[in-house]
């Protein structure tokens, strides 16, 4: 029996993401814009379709300084502590 | 991983480790010997690989370079290439994650091109070198590995390209007329040293007929600016291979490097009025450019295709013969990704 050793590193896989709430009433909703062209455009649209639609306490409205790299970590740590559902405006 | 029993290639596919070639199956012998090429501990960590910041030890990266072919002697140039992509300033999240195509591109200096047969010269961006082939797919294989930049999983690239394979080149030091890019960047002439760029695939710029150094820059200007889009500006880190023949063209004006890049980075200027999206196609300068000048669509300010001179690096290499160079455009928009030099130790 010949052994191989691994190539993979066991954090390199694809993460789950978070549970979906099943309802948004009350929540506190964060608009993350990750600074593409008209993402901003898209996120202002899902701002009001929210505010017609759903009864969320807040919705907060942040932005990456570039969607070419992954936000700052004061950034995230400021969306975990204060939010309930996080929508991400990815634009392409 | 025990593979007993089987085929150990057509497990390894099974596995979904390699790059869609066959990979040479990872025994322990094969790694111990890759490991201990490198004079360092197999458990020392070289870098955290993104996007998934898998951790690259010296013993992950040894394991992938075995798969990729890599000989053991190689094993310090893909650890300097690792460094190199896991640096912030190259932005390897981006890189690995963007729908766009960049691929890591390898430039190695030094003497150690000679050591390890890398090659620098007739057709060095395609196959039949074993170094070149082999250490630019460790590091894609490390990257994919230990980074998880799984092709339609995490990496989302529309089209990628063929040097998301492999791609390793040497600059041909013996045929330029001036200093070699590491020298530029600080490096003594005898430092072995990597220099990755995030990279699309090369475009060979035919000119047989320009015999002044003016007339050569102009057609490798017209080529520069259109990379990206044609109306893309303030772009970053670019390569410009030159062949040898173009470069004796251009040095035989008298011209160095530096005179290359201010003739380029002048040229490629073009008026606010040309960039306006709806002029010669949808996209063009995005809104918060546009909203600085009152009548964009009338506005001549010209605006430029790199952000500065510098940003335009010129390697000599290639064939003897032949009077082409290539243009090797950079993923380097403001804030994105950039040109990263590494030791190799």
């Amino acid at each position: 029996m010949t052994e191989y050793l691994d190539p993979t590193d066991s954090v390199a896989v694809p993460r789950k993401t978070a549970p979906r709430p099943a309802s948004l009433d009350g929540k506190v909703v964060t608009l993350l814009d990750i600074s593409k062209a008209k993402g901003d455009h898209l996120l202002d649209r899902v701002e009001e379709l929210l505010r017609e639609r759903a009864g969320v306490k807040t919705i907060v409205r942040k932005k990456k300084p570039t969607f070419a790299r992954p936000a700052p970590d004061p950034l995230r740590q400021e969306i975990v502590g204060a939010t309930d559902v996080l929508v991400e405006g990815l634009a392409d | 991983m025990a593979l007993a029993g089987t085929d150990p290639i057509e497990e390894l596919y099974a596995r979904g480790v390699t790059d869609g070639l066959p990979v040479v199956p990872p025994t322990r012998e094969r790694v111990a010997r890759a490991v201990e090429a490198t004079g360092r501990a197999a458990a020392e960590l070289i870098a955290e690989v993104p996007p998934n910041y898998g951790r690259a030890t010296v013993e992950k990266i040894a394991i992938n370079a075995v798969m990729a072919g890599c000989r053991p002697d190689y094993l310090p140039v893909v650890i300097a290439a690792v460094e190199a992509v896991c640096d912030d300033a190259f932005d390897l999240h981006g890189v690995s994650a963007t729908t766009n195509a960049p691929a890591p591109l390898i430039v190695v200096n030094g003497p150690i091109r000679h050591r390890l047969d890398i090659n620098c010269g007739a057709g060095l961006f395609g196959p039949g070198w074993r170094a070149n082939a082999t250490i630019g797919r460790a590091l894609r294989l490390v990257c994919v590995n230990v980074g998880g930049a799984r092709p339609g999983v995490v990496s989302m690239s529309t089209f990628a390209h063929p040097g998301r394979y492999t791609y390793c080149i040497g600059e041909r030091e013996e045929a330029s007329p001036w200093d070699s890019l590491a020298v530029e960047h600080g490096f003594a002439a005898g430092d072995d040293t990597v220099a990755l760029l995030a990279a699309d695939a090369p475009i060979t710029v035919y000119d047989q007929r320009s015999r002044t150094a003016p007339d050569l820059c102009a057609t490798l200007a017209a080529t520069l600016a259109v990379i990206e889009h044609h109306k893309m500006t303030h772009w970053g880190d670019t390569l410009l291979v030159l062949s040898p023949e173009h470069a004796a063209i251009v040095a035989g004006d008298g011209w160095g490097k530096a005179d290359v890049r201010r003739f380029l980075f002048e040229r490629l200027h073009r008026p606010v009025h040309e960039l306006v999206p709806g002029v010669n196609g949808g996209d063009g300068l995005p809104e918060h450019v546009l909203r600085k000048f009152a009548d964009p669509a009338h506005d001549a300010t010209p605006i430029p295709k790199f952000r500065k001179p510098e940003h335009l690096k010129i390697v000599v290499a290639g064939g003897s013969a032949g009077r082409f160079s290539a243009v090797v455009p950079g993923w380097t928009f403001s804030k994105g990704s950039n040109l990263v030099l590494r030791r190799i130790r």
